[in-house]
């Protein structure tokens, strides 16, 4: 018994000891973002900012405008996300629930797509694009996500069985029109993995990086990410401005991690699930 | 699908046009922005195709001769395979040994799980960002630790051997918490009453281990190795904001080479050529996978 407690105990140390080595490069920037750039670059380095300062914070907005790119972001970010999962519920449904002409063709393109590299769609779209003169156009951001494959797979196996049979058909005996049922019936059976689709969605969208750095070329269109790279290459030596800048970009996602703890660990573990 | 036997006429009607909305929105969808581009690219790698001077002229087999005869794409495939082995090797088995320990935790679970899981969401180029500067040889946390031992001038992104691994150090942090979840959710699978059997029985933990829980947990395993090993083959973002290919040629993968081809020179056939090969070998991945999964099934 002692020994196994001594286990228990070994076992617990460890991942405390792993666990703070995870957060370190987050406090080593938290700390570090409250430091003069004298202390940050002098001799010998330090952990804990000797002299405490809030100058990178209180600069931020006038030195870099993060509002605007947070908004941006904000904007870009839930219109694509809703877009997607309401789109993929909607393929998802029909492809779970009828039997039609094209049903297996369609389904088999959503599986092919979802495996197949995005990059080699990166260059013919962004021809396409250019030739549509959607560049520098949030629609040319917006467009190529309106369907996800990896949702529509998603929604299409939980609605398959999640949603039962018989429940559709009380509605239709009840005179209920196709797109009624889909709005009052299959949409509220399906919030969990709304919410699990629109967490990783979201997630993706506000990360998103490469495709709006190619596409966008005014400074107050950028998403924050895309921002955040260009400040970076202007300020090379403003490192407590760039520390409190990478801050502000990564709070949010944490402050929203803690408020939906347990809808992302669920969302993650659902994906994992074939 | 049972048959609806009562259906009024405006029924049939919304049925009919539900699947139609949705036939046709996936339809022009997957055209115009999926399968469309993909057969854009392939044809577009057999031609000397530049958006810049606007030609788009067959050149037949030139491009993949090229790419076959120039060593810096021989180099990107293999530093893109080593990346590949060793973030997968690092992500699934820290990430098997971290879920095996949370599982066995009762206090505090949900916040040492946090610790693991919170890089996984932050956006990756403020990661990115931060390890930069946290393998800075001048302002660096790194070298404050090393330091401390007495070890100095260590470069990390600056050192050809080194930049590299360093990059591999940053993605396993920032990802093994995402196979932590999926593991710690396949590890809810593992039948707890021949657990119980098995103690009775006299089993001790390693055999537990290899003949209960892996075994179970085989499908989670190939599911999160292939997943990771198709993912790792398109890394970009990282190599972008930490060392742009360098030092040297020494962090250049498939995904930089592709975006330097296409976005710097313009080069866009050369570059779909280089697409096209990636496709390939994720398309011999994915193949391997299901063959597997069918192997594996009772």
């Amino acid at each position: 018994m002692t020994k196994a407690k001594l286990s228990k105990g070994l076992i617990f140390t460890l991942l405390l000891i792993g666990g703070i080595a995870m957060s370190i490069p987050f406090i080593w920037l938290l700390f570090s973002s409250f430091k003069h750039n004298k202390e940050i670059i002098g001799y010998p380095p330090t952990f804990f900012p000797e002299t405490f300062t809030l100058t990178h914070y209180l600069n931020l907005n006038s030195r870099f405008n993060i509002g605007r790119y947070f908004m941006n972001s904000v904007f870009l970010s839930t219109v694509k996300t809703v877009l997607a999962v309401y789109t993929s519920l909607l393929c998802g449904y029909v492809l779970a629930k009828f039997n039609f002409f094209l049903k297996n063709f369609l389904f088999k393109i959503v599986l092919f797509t979802m495996m197949v590299p995005y990059i080699i769609t990166v260059i013919p779209v962004y021809q396409m694009i250019t030739d549509f003169g959607w560049k520098d156009q949030y629609i040319a951001i917006i467009a190529p996500t309106i369907l996800s494959s990896f949702g529509i797979f998603m929604m299409r196996q939980y609605i398959k069985t999640g949603v039962p049979d018989e429940l559709l058909e009380a509605a239709r005996i009840d005179g209920a029109g196709e797109f009624r049922i889909f709005h009052t019936i299959v949409i509220p059976l399906c919030v969990n993995m709304i919410s699990a689709l629109t967490i990783f969605l979201f997630l993706w969208n506000w990360e998103d990086f490469l495709w709006p750095y190619l596409v966008l070329n005014t400074q107050d269109k950028f998403p924050l990410a895309v921002a955040l790279n260009m400040f970076s290459g202007q300020n090379t030596t403003n490192y407590g401005g760039l520390f409190a800048t990478s801050l502000v970009t990564i709070l949010p996602v944490v402050i929203v991690y803690f408020m939906f703890q347990k809808r992302f660990v669920e969302g993650i573990s659902m994906s994992g699930i074939k | 699908m049972i048959e609806i036997k009562i259906k009024t006429n405006s029924q049939m009607a919304s049925q009919k046009a539900l699947i139609i909305l949705v036939s046709v929105l996936m339809i022009s969808f997957y055209s115009v922005f999926s399968i469309g581009p993909m057969i854009y690219a392939f044809v577009g790698s057999f031609a000397d195709w530049n958006p810049i001077k606007d030609t788009f002229q067959f050149i037949q087999f030139n491009n993949y001769i090229h790419l076959f005869n120039n060593p810096l794409f021989w180099k990107s495939l293999k530093n893109t395979i080593y990346f590949v082995a060793v973030v997968v090797t690092g992500r699934v088995v820290l990430g098997f040994l971290i879920a095996l320990g949370l599982n066995s935790i009762r206090k505090y679970k949900s916040m040492m799980r946090s610790l693991y899981f919170l890089p996984v969401i932050m956006p990756i180029v403020a990661v990115a960002l931060v390890w930069k500067w946290l393998y800075d040889p001048n302002i660096g946390f790194f070298q404050m630790v090393l330091s401390a031992f007495g070890i100095t001038n260590v470069k990390f992104l600056f050192d050809p051997d080194l930049a590299l691994p360093s990059i591999m150090l940053m993605t396993i942090w920032k990802d093994v918490g995402y196979a932590v979840i999926i593991f710690l959710a396949g590890l809810m699978d593992v039948p707890q009453s021949i657990i119980e059997a098995s103690e009775i029985d006299g089993a001790n933990k390693r055999q537990q281990l290899w003949n209960i829980i892996i075994p179970t947990l085989k499908p989670t395993l190939i599911f999160v190795i292939i997943t990771s090993i198709i993912s790792y083959f398109q890394t970009f973002t990282q190599i972008f904001i930490m060392t742009k290919g360098g030092p040297g040629t020494s962090t250049h993968v498939l995904l930089y080479m592709i975006y330097r081809e296409a976005f710097q020179y313009y080069r866009f056939g050369y570059a779909s050529a280089i697409t096209v090969c990636l496709f390939i070998v994720i398309m011999i991945v994915t193949f391997i996978q299901f063959k597997i999964m069918k192997g594996g099934e009772v």
